[in-house]
């Protein structure tokens, strides 16, 4: 039983994160994960040049460690890797990372959703779009508390 | 005197450390963004308590939790990975 998690100040490989992943399976059946990319256009269609993530101190990677160690509770998971940017992303550079191992495959969707939904909600990150016409801050939208809240009945 | 490192959006409105004077003796969350709010004017239209949330010495703590001066004290507006 396993959580690793890492806030990655530079990019990242998630398909070198996933090969690893698999390669230390001791048994499980069924891998799940899930890569965030940040996208070129905003909500509303607009250019993005950069999406800026900002972090603060410890209480990142703290705040992401807690959300792991709640899935790996929850779950009837074996293991879980997240891993998280902060700082400058480019277009198509990966953001988000989160991968789950589990003997059957129910278990693993679960733990990867809901890693997912809480990382969105919950990670102590500030997100910004920077374009030509500016910067914008991101906020989670309402269907995003919502998601989270399907874990809260 | 504490000094507050502001977060995310907050920092566009008050740049990123703001100086505020609290009682030698400390003072609660709650009085500390009413501190706040009354010696950076500019700052007290964002300073809305239920959305923005104080981290003191690393933790995120409730509005009834008592800041002393020197602490680590940091505003979270709302966060957001992925």
């Amino acid at each position: 039983m396993s959580a690793q998690v890492t806030l990655a100040t530079e990019a990242f490989d998630p398909a070198e994160l996933l090969g690893r992943f698999s390669r230390e399976l001791e048994g499980e059946g069924a891998v799940v994960s899930f890569t965030g990319h940040a996208r070129d256009r905003a909500k509303d269609g607009a250019l993005v040049d950069a999406l800026v993530l900002e972090s603060y101190r410890g209480v990142t990677l703290a705040s992401m460690e807690d959300i792991a160690a709640d899935a790996m509770a929850r779950f009837d998971v074996t293991r879980c890797r997240v891993v998280h940017r902060a700082g400058r992303i480019a277009p198509g550079e990966a953001i988000v990372f989160v991968a789950t191992a589990s003997a059957h495959r129910r278990s693993a969707f679960e733990a990867a959703d809901y890693l997912m939904d809480r990382l969105k909600t919950e990670a102590v990150f500030w997100k910004r779009e920077e374009g030509p016409l500016g910067r914008r801050w991101i906020e989670p939208r309402e269907s995003d508390h919502e998601d989270a809240r399907r874990w809260h009945p | 005197m504490l000094e507050l490192e502001l977060c995310g959006k907050l920092a566009d409105v008050g740049g990123a450390f703001v100086k505020t004077v609290i009682p030698a003796e400390g003072c609660s969350v709650a009085e500390l963004f009413a501190m706040v709010a009354r010696q950076h004017p500019a700052l007290a239209p964002s300073l809305d308590a239920s959305r923005i949330r104080a981290c003191v010495n690393e933790a995120v703590v409730a509005p009834n939790a008592r800041v002393m001066p020197g602490d680590e004290v940091a505003l979270f507006p709302p966060v957001s990975g992925g």
